[in-house]
């Protein structure tokens, strides 16, 4: 057996082609990281927008706030059922809100649909994952906002303590909340009221929000509400409401692997070179390696390290550099902004993750196997004799 | 031998080396082309259904916000203004789909013809549409998705205005892309005031036609004035803007797609020059000895960069090719598998053929360049000294 030093060593023989395919490496790692990155922040904020105790109540056939209308009678029909929680005060944590979507102007002087959704103040008891993190609630019939993380700066006027305007008014700007990154980060809440007010919606919500008492309790809502004899209404657990909204990001997702496997094939090829070519320069070496008995396959191992040697390296080299390039997309662009399902902006953070990084490691390491493969197979063949009189 | 067989040669001398490395071009060729495809195709896909005598007029605080019903007439009053159509979303579901799945609107019939001439939308089905107040027009992606023909019944069940219409569909719009669905507003109108409502007295755009794309402002202006400090004050677009606002929300997303793309031609500049540098290195003897004959710096210097750019201008054209056959095949599944979304939409315009040829020259010449300087460079007796 050639110890581990022996490839090793080889790598740092020939400093430029070894820099070389550790470079070519780390550039696919960065594409297929920044890729992936961005596709799981984009689900992570539809993911961890639901509440698993949670259920919303819609239309039939709507499969979102922003296509469902529900009349004060429906809703007034749900709030008294049996099963919901309560928070301190003993009020039931149900949220009739109303979701409206109008005309934000950007600072870059773009317009974009935002999701303003009408709340009561119970909605912060009902979505347990708002915080405000600036600022207050607003009161009622004063014109006053809270807008989400993803939606402060990017719009003008989104800063706390300033006016922005949308629908027919001006809106002050009175508290920042905080969600987790989910997706209600990428939402402004108003008074309800005023805001059917100023959409001149009449009596109608677009939905409403409840929290069960129990696992046992959301079942039983769930069966009552959907079975309802007088609205069609139906209920669904808020993490699957979210969890289908992600489904878009789905058809991203193939593309991106289908970019990260044609890249990673070219980068394959571009390891195979470099390696045929060590194999070629070697060949002296290799036989004398084979004269003195070593096997072929401690061979074909010794060059399989150091092809996986190479991928590693190109791998942390890539992993440092995604993260520091992500870091800078994140200060330069701020947010990603990507259209969800109601019509609105949803701005998401992009930060890698864990399971990227190793997911684009596997394709490192997969990398360097597949270029190794055929030169470590020809160095393990070449017939020792000819492999000295050739050198 | 002449100059061009000598490349040839050369570049067939280990042909294992000239097939990764051409393989590597070619991909990313392949790669940066099926890229830069989904930017051009969006634009592409919007020049080619808008009009530049077509504008929208929307309620200025945003698409949900209504208008009344009278702003459709009062725009086809306007000077410069050929005819104007006012639509309401209908947020139209098909039962057998349980949900929304095309955009579906209510529509005036009789003012679709003079605002849509453009779309070669058969005259007796838009007669059709006119005369039948049960009919529909529906797009072409939608009429193959649900299997619909003309002639064929449908009932759409409306999530806005919560009643359900019985639809004969009277026509197509003969445009694969389209997924949109017509009703007659009257018909609707009819149908909630049949279900004790009061009738449609809104309108949520209003899409108008001008004579002459010279028009266009000053009709822009007209329509804007018609409703400063009103209720209901109006903003006006080109259709191509409008459509463009839809997907200006993607900007950043395709930032990220570019600074990808950049990454990976950097990567496969960085794998052809290796190869071309293994290759300059091998062949040193043979260049000195070339040198030592009499041919020039400049000849050798040509013949080793035409080497890399030939290699990666062919595989570089593969890559085109392949991207064009890849996206065409993309667009038939498109049609037929709704899943895919918008990777059903993807373009390989002339630009992007171009672009992707002028990328591979640059892979050649960038990667060609530094190994074929240092080997011409190279003094001649340096060369056959370390050879012989």
């Amino acid at each position: 057996m050639l110890p581990l030093s022996y490839p090793l060593r080889n790598v740092l023989a020939r400093p430029l082609r070894s820099a070389m395919s550790v470079v070519v490496i780390a550039l696919v790692v960065v594409a297929c990281s920044l890729f992936l990155g961005l596709i799981s922040s984009l689900r992570r904020s539809f993911v961890s927008s639901g509440d698993p105790m949670n259920l919303v109540v819609l239309r039939k056939g709507s499969d979102n706030d922003g296509a469902s209308q529900l009349s004060r009678d429906a809703v007034a029909s749900i709030r008294w059922l049996e099963g919901i929680s309560r928070n301190g005060d003993d009020q039931p944590l149900v949220s009739p809100e109303l979701v409206v979507q109008p005309f934000f102007h950007t600072l870059a002087g773009g317009r974009e649909n935002v999701l303003v959704r009408g709340v009561e103040p119970i909605a912060l008891d009902v979505h347990s994952g708002v915080r405000i993190t600036e600022g207050r609630m607003f009161r009622p019939r004063l014109h006053e906002v809270i807008v989400g993380r993803g939606v402060l700066g990017r719009y003008e006027g989104a800063v706390l303590g300033h006016e922005i305007r949308f629908g027919r008014n001006r809106w002050t700007v009175v508290g920042v909340f905080d969600a987790g990154g989910s997706s209600f980060e990428s939402e402004v809440w108003a008074d309800v009221t005023e805001l059917a007010a100023d959409a001149r919606r009449g009596a109608v919500y677009s939905g409403v929000r409840i929290t069960a008492a129990s696992e046992a309790e959301l079942a039983r809502l769930k069966a009552r509400i959907d079975s309802d004899p007088q609205y069609a209404i139906e209920a669904s657990r808020e993490s699957d409401y979210y969890a289908k909204q992600s489904e878009t990001s789905r058809s991203l997702y193939v593309f991106v692997v289908i970019i990260a496997l044609l890249a990673g094939v070219g980068a394959g090829f571009g390891s195979a070179n470099t390696m045929y070519a060590a194999v070629q320069s070697r060949t002296a070496e290799i036989g004398t390696l084979r004269a003195l008995g070593f096997t072929r396959g401690t061979i074909l191992t010794a060059f399989q390290v150091e092809a996986l040697a190479l991928s590693l390296a190109g791998f942390a080299a890539g992993a440092v550099l995604s993260l520091v390039l992500s870091a800078l997309v994140r200060g330069w662009l701020g947010g990603i902004a990507f259209s969800a399902a109601t019509f609105t902006t949803n701005v998401v953070s992009l930060r890698i993750g864990a399971s990227d990084l190793l997911l684009s490691g596997t394709l490192a390491v997969v990398i360097g196997f597949c270029g190794g493969l055929g030169p470590a197979w020809r160095a393990g063949n070449l017939r020792p004799i000819e492999a000295l009189r050739r050198g | 031998m002449g100059f061009v067989g000598f490349v040839l040669a050369n570049l067939r001398r280990n042909l294992l080396r000239s097939a990764l490395t051409g393989g590597a071009v070619a991909l990313a060729v392949l790669l940066v082309c099926l890229l830069l495809a989904m930017p051009a195709g969006l634009d592409a896909f919007l020049t080619r259904i808008a009009s530049d005598t077509r504008i929208s007029v929307i309620n200025k605080a945003g698409l949900v916000y209504w208008m009344p019903y009278s702003l459709a007439r009062k725009v086809r009053g306007l000077d410069g203004v050929t005819d104007a159509v006012g639509m309401v979303w209908f947020g139209g579901a098909f039962e057998e789909a349980g949900r929304v799945t095309f955009p579906s609107f209510a529509v005036e019939v009789d003012h679709i013809p003079g605002v849509y001439p453009d779309w070669n939308i058969a005259p007796d089905q838009l007669s059709a549409f006119q005369r039948y107040r049960d009919g529909t027009i529906v797009g072409r992606q939608t009429m193959r998705k649900y299997g619909w023909k003309v002639g064929d019944r449908i009932t759409l069940r409306s999530n806005v205005w919560s009643l359900s219409l019985d639809l004969r569909i009277v026509g197509e719009i003969p445009n694969d892309r389209s997924p949109l669905v017509w009703v007659n507003r009257e018909y609707l109108d009819q149908a909630l005031k049949a279900s004790g409502r009061p009738g449609l007295g809104i309108v949520g755009i209003v899409w108008t036609r001008v004579a002459a794309p010279d028009d266009v402002n000053p009709v822009m202006l007209r329509v804007e004035a018609l409703t400063r400090n009103s209720d209901y004050e109006t903003t006006t677009q080109t259709e191509k803007t409008f459509f463009a606002t839809f997907i200006g929300s993607l900007q950043s997303f395709i930032t990220i797609l570019m600074i990808v793309t950049g990454l990976v031609s950097l990567c496969i500049v960085f794998i052809a020059a290796n190869t071309a540098s293994m290759a300059v290195r091998e062949r040193a003897g043979e260049i000195g000895v070339l040198r030592a004959i009499g041919f020039r710096r400049r000849i050798i210097f040509s013949m080793l960069l035409a080497e890399t750019v030939v290699l990666s201008l062919v595989a570089g054209s593969l890559g085109v090719l392949l991207a064009w056959a890849f996206t065409l095949g993309l667009r038939a599944a498109g049609a037929t598998i709704a899943a895919l979304g918008p990777l059903g939409g993807f373009f390989v315009t002339p630009g992007v053929i171009v672009q992707g040829i002028v990328l591979s020259l640059a892979i050649g010449i960038l990667a060609g360049l530094a190994p074929a300087l240092g080997a011409a460079r190279k003094p001649v007796a340096d060369t056959l000294r370390e050879v012989f």
